[in-house]
């Protein structure tokens, strides 16, 4: 059983929450333990970095150092949090002196940023740590009647000096785990594109646009769903679907999935134990 | 078109600065810059190196003088000495207007702007942006024409002067967008279109349209050129492209090596081996690969420049930015093998003739830049100047177009001649009779200059050269432009660059052939040593009857006397 | 002897490439196709020697731009294999790897420009965006001043923005803008990196002018940090840090009165620091207000609400474990801010 130290992403403590319980249902399935952080803090969503540096600095290294103290690898489900935490830990293992300022302030709590774990995101353990063979071993229910669109969203590649994984504008790896579970992708050209998240409440039209666009090379290719790793991404496509085609005159609607309700599916659990149901399409 | 005051013609740092000067000189002033591309495409965002002023930041005891001095040393005492005396003169002065105006130079320590070596010049006195000086002045000096107001039209293919009776009554241009050539009535013209020396083609480090479209338009409307013979030449640009390999790579310790695996330069500068001077270098490579003793390749022959006894770490460190140009435009990694490499063309000292306010014989029309000839570099330019020279002299153009564009009357250009320069144009389109292609025509002039007026010239190659000129300038009557389309008709614009290549060989040529001596850049095989007596004269190329017809000028001296040039 | 040159040449491998190259002449054409040309191209060779091989060799009326050919003039950007990037710095062989049909490199025009003819695109738009935000120097010199003493700048304002200067408007980044290809009115990244350029300028004076104008609609609160102008752009510039900077600096200088951006971002700083967590649900009507959240999401919150992602107000959100002593961190973190803006404006 491999452990983990696992970040709890705010909006799967709110929106999206069937993400988190989908992998509750299959971690030991894969020989997983991942362990809650409740100390944890929000990251900061992309926004904290420049509203300000040094506390953006100071909320990730708490983050990371509480899977530190567990001596374990932080595992996120989230892209954004993903991004953040890892441009937050770039910036401190540059930096000694933010280093040795946000250590400072943690010492309160007994905690010490020192660097140690690494912040990797939940698919990037499932392909390199459990490996494709052991999941494709595993599958009970493949995934073999359904046409996949993979949408990987922005910050599980980009930028590639913070990620550094998938080649960040022609991705892969969702595709492989995709074809372990005996799934069969799209081309899908918006699979490295965005989902317009980020500016949904700044600029609503534009973020509709880009969110309408991707949607609809989905279903054009006529893909059964779409499967994202990212709950922001799936927000969009999913929540704000309807408006999303109606705003770009598209009748039609295509279901998407969090990467893990996807497993969990092949893993033989069903629709209502993942909380698929819970999807405004479903 | 409504008459402008002033029309430049040419967005690269001569003509940006022009601009920026005429409108300072009188904001009043109708002012357009025309360029065959977008300003900040322009050559001078190639210049690396940087800008020679006497700013005296880095070596205290720097002075004008010395740069003087050095400037003159370098040309072979063939550049005009009060026009040099101009030139570093300004020079403190303009480097600091363009601080002023938001350059961002490097910095010493005591946040002046920083200056470094470069060879032929006694002190440390070139101003740089890190190793893209030419790109960030550029854009400045954009960004303040954007900012004047200044009317740009971008993508216009500049085609002839309007003269009536010897007096210029405006410019013919092509809007590249619509195909349409339109009229340009103006009381001044200011040509600052770059140089000519990518008439050597794939031999040559310069952009694709550094093709002296200027130079070709002034001299077809009979205005007289200068010391076009002088071109002067990089020992290292890459085989494929010409592009530079820069003196970096030898200065860390690569080798020179020909086909037989030796160190050639052993031969030649047994001391200084691969860091000779480098004319001397350049004249070594290429008397290697002319006795044979140079690889062959479709590109054709080259040696190797080797650096892979540098080892990775000290590629990869010191040299990033030649191991990057090497991979992406000849495919090798100088780690694993040598740099196909062979002398380039790079910068022409010739140019429009003119005076030292940029006037040229014609009343109204100017030139600046490495598209005039002043002359500061005489038959060799140094390192640093060449930056200079189009700031210096771009805006001296400016104010003197700006000061005198009141003295004439905007002239008229009538639809006919508008007419008649378009047919010209859409005959090259007929399927009758025209049959040249362009790629061979252009193939073939590169070639020809190479081998017979490159590096090592004498009378009878040049002679041939010459022949071979007269044939090409025959076979383009029959050239067939395919692409007979209106919208940007690529196809159309290099044929008119190579019409204007071909013009400007010949003046190359003749004048190569008529200077018989051997000064700065300009080497007679047959006339090993220079000849003051008989050639510290500057030469004139003028166009008569369809033929070029030399004359010869003085030059200007000063305090500095006639010396032998060594180092 | 220096032996590794032996006298066997250079060994050229070579083979037959297809270029699917974008066509469209708007004179005549109704709508773009594509034209394929198969050459023989040897290892070493760039996308644009190839295109010029092409129009010379098999095709004249094909159409691109090219000038320096040496990845400094930014005139040949394109799409290659749907990436947009400079023809001149591009290796042939390189991109074989990503075809999407095996030996066919596809090349197409920048996107988000208007189309010109074939490869080319218009960068005028680019220009007037320039123009709109003031992307140049207002000299703190007079004008009868300039030219007499230089400015003196320190390393530490150079380095803010040496690596800006290295931008040569390809427009790369312009191509590959999600906000940009949603609302062509979107500054773009380019104009904002010049913009960040000229702000943090100590030559400058209409930093307050410009960055007034940033700040509006269809400026720097518009970014979607998606990354692809970074990612893709040939000078590896990082131009996120740019925006990012932007944004800082807009809202030391202006606080949040300006845009829903600007109150977006601080709301995340408050939730940080009250809870330790986002509440998200609320988020809507801090950003931009009571009145628009109705109008704009009412009906979808009333789905959510119905599918339990959202909880019916008022949103209860759990504060992390340990909120006290992380509050207290977060409090000490903003004396040290406070400190530093102190210490800098000293």
């Amino acid at each position: 059983m491999k452990r983990y130290a696992y970040y709890l992403s705010c909006i799967n403590e709110s929106m999206t929450k069937e993400l988190d319980r989908s992998i509750d249902l299959w971690q030991k399935d894969l020989d997983m333990e991942l362990i809650k952080l409740h100390e944890s803090t929000c990251c900061g969503g992309s926004n904290l970095e420049y509203v300000s540096p040094k506390h953006f600095a100071l909320v990730n290294a708490r983050n990371i150092a509480h899977a530190e103290k567990l001596g374990l690898d932080l595992v996120v489900s989230c892209n954004t949090c993903l991004m953040t935490i890892r441009t937050a830990k770039k910036k401190l293992d540059e930096s000694p002196d933010l280093k040795r300022e946000v250590n400072e302030l943690l010492k309160k709590e007994g905690l010490e940023y020192k660097g140690t774990s690494e912040v990797r995101h939940l698919l990037w353990v499932l392909i390199e740590d459990v490996g494709l063979d052991v999941i494709k071993s595993k599958v009970k229910v493949p995934l073999k009647n359904f046409t996949i669109a993979p949408f990987y969203g922005c910050h599980i590649l980009r930028p590639s000096t913070v990620l550094g994984k998938d080649n960040p504008l022609d991705p892969s790896s969702l595709d492989q785990l995709i074809e372990a579970l005996g799934g069969t992708t799209i081309p899908y050209e918006h699979k490295n594109r965005c989902c317009g998240f980020h500016t949904l409440l700044v600029a609503e039209e534009e973020s509709l646009n880009v969110a309408a666009e991707a949607l609809a090379e989905a279903i054009e290719s006529k893909a059964d769903f779409i499967v994202t790793p990212c709950p922001l991404c799936h927000t969009v496509l999913d929540g704000y679907q309807a408006k999303a085609l109606k705003q770009a005159h598209i009748n039609a609607s295509i279901p998407v999935l969090h990467l893990s309700e996807m497993v969990g599916l092949a893993l033989g659990y069903t629709k209502k134990q993942l909380g698929i149901q819970r999807h405004i399409v479903c | 078109m409504k008459p402008f005051d002033i029309v430049i013609v040419g967005g690269g740092g001569a003509g940006l600065y022009a601009a920026m000067e005429a409108m300072k000189t009188n904001p009043s002033l109708n002012i357009a810059v025309l360029s065959k591309v977008y300003p900040n495409r322009s050559h001078t965002s190639a210049a690396q190196g940087g800008a020679n002023a006497a700013l005296a930041n880095k070596a205290k005891d720097d002075t004008v003088e010395m740069h003087i001095f050095d400037t003159i040393k370098g040309s072979d005492y063939l550049a005009d000495q009060d026009a040099v005396d101009i030139l570093c003169s300004e020079a403190p002065k303009i480097i600091r207007e363009l601080d002023n105006i938001g350059t961002p130079w490097s910095r010493l320590d005591d946040n002046t702007i920083a200056q470094r070596p470069f060879g032929g010049a006694g002190r440390p006195r070139c101003c740089y942006c890190a190793d893209k000086t030419g790109h960030t002045i550029l854009q400045t000096l954009y960004e303040q024409c954007l900012k004047k107001g200044v009317f740009f039209f971008n993508e216009y293919f500049s085609l002839s002067l309007s003269v009536n009776n010897s007096r210029m009554r405006g410019l013919l241009a092509m809007n590249m967008k619509t195909g349409k050539i339109e009229a340009f009535p103006a009381k001044t013209v200011i040509f600052a279109t770059g140089g000519y020396a990518k008439m050597y083609w794939n031999r040559s480090s310069n952009a694709a349209g550094n093709t002296g479209d200027g130079q070709a338009i002034a001299y077809r409307a009979g205005i007289p050129l200068k010391d076009m013979e002088f071109v002067q030449f990089h020992p290292t640009g890459l085989r494929k492209s010409g592009l530079l390999v820069t003196e970096g790579a030898r200065g860390e310790g690569g080798y020179l090596v020909n086909k037989d695996g030796e160190r050639f330069m052993a031969r030649y500068a047994p001391e200084k081996m691969e860091l000779g001077p480098r004319d001397l270098v350049s004249r070594s490579i290429e008397t290697e690969i002319l006795q044979d003793r140079g690889f062959d390749s479709p590109a054709g022959k080259y040696i190797h420049l080797d650096l892979t006894h540098l080892g990775a770490e000290l590629i990869k460190s010191r040299l990033p930015q030649i191991r990057e140009m090497s991979m992406n435009f000849e495919g090798v990694d100088p780690i694993e093998e040598p740099i196909p490499v062979r002398p380039t063309a790079h910068y022409s000292m010739g140019g429009i003739d003119t005076d030292n306010y940029g006037r040229t014989v014609m009343d109204g029309v100017y030139a600046a830049g490495e598209c005039a000839c002043v002359s500061v570099h005489g038959a060799n330019r140094l390192g640093g100047n060449s930056l200079l020279d189009i700031l210096v002299f771009g805006r001296i153009a400016g104010h003197t177009a700006a000061e005198e564009a009141g003295k004439f009357e905007p002239g008229v250009i009538s639809p006919e001649e508008i007419k008649a320069k378009d047919e010209e144009l859409r005959s090259f389109m007929q399927s009758s009779g025209h049959y040249e292609r362009y790629g061979a025509l252009r193939e073939e002039l590169g070639q020809t200059l190479a081998l017979n007026v490159g590096i090592y010239r004498e009378a009878s190659k040049i002679s041939r050269g010459m022949d071979e000129l007269s044939l090409l300038k025959e076979r383009f009557k029959k050239i067939r432009v395919f692409d007979s389309s209106d919208i940007f008709n690529t196809n159309l614009m290099q044929v008119l660059e190579l019409q204007n290549m071909l013009d400007l060989a010949e003046t190359v040529a003749a004048g190569a052939l008529a200077r018989e001596e051997s000064r700065g850049s300009h080497t007679r095989n047959d006339f090993p040593t220079r000849d003051d007596e008989k050639w510290h004269k500057h030469t004139i190329a003028t166009l008569d009857n369809g033929t070029v017809k030399l004359g010869q000028k003085p030059v200007t001296m000063g305090r500095y006397e006639l010396q032998e040039r060594t180092y | 002897m220096h032996m590794t040159g032996a006298a066997e040449q250079h060994k050229e491998e070579k083979r037959d490439i297809t270029f699917r190259v974008f066509r469209f002449n708007p004179q005549v054409d109704i709508k773009p196709y594509f034209d394929d040309y198969t050459i023989p191209v040897e290892r070493g060779i760039t996308v644009l020697r190839a295109l010029n091989y092409i129009k010379e060799h098999v095709d004249p009326t094909v159409s691109f731009r090219a000038f320096c050919q040496a990845g400094i003039c930014g005139s040949c950007g394109m799409r290659v294999n749907g990436i947009s990037k400079l023809a001149c710095t591009t290796q042939v062989w390189e991109e074989l790897d990503r075809c999407k049909e095996p030996g066919i490199l596809k090349v197409e025009p920048l996107r988000n420009m208007p189309p010109i003819k074939d490869l080319i695109v218009d960068m005028d738009p680019l220009v007037d965006k320039m123009k709109h935000y003031m992307n140049w120097i207002d000299s703190s010199m007079p004008e009868s001043e300039m030219g007499k003493k230089e400015f003196l700048v320190s390393e530490d304002e150079f380095l803010k923005y040496d690596k800006a200067t290295d931008c040569i408007l390809c427009a790369s980044c312009v191509s590959e803008c999600t906000i940009l290809r949603a609302h062509k009115e979107y500054v773009s990244p380019a104009v904002l990196l010049k913009s960040y350029r000229m702000n943090v300028d100590s030559r400058d004076t209409i930093h307050d002018t410009r960055l007034a104008e940033l700040v509006k609609d269809h400026g720097v609160w518009d970014c979607t940090h998606c990354y692809r102008c970074q990612e893709t752009c040939v000078k590896s510039i990082p131009i996120m840090d740019a925006i990012h900077g932007i944004r800082e600096n807009a809202l030391e200088v202006r606080g949040t009165k300006d845009t829903s951006g600007a109150k977006h971002a601080e709301a995340f700083m408050d939730d940080i620091a009250k809870k330790g967590k986002l509440v998200e649900a609320t988020l809507p009507f801090r950003t931009n207000g009571v009145l628009w959240t109705v109008k704009n999401l009412l009906p979808m919150a009333v789905k959510m609400i119905m599918k339990r992602r959202t909880p019916p107000p008022p949103p209860m959100v759990k504060p992390s474990k340990g909120i006290k002593a992380f509050r207290e961190e977060f409090r000490e973190m903003t004396e040290h801010v406070k400190d530093d803006q102190q210490s800098h404006n000293k």
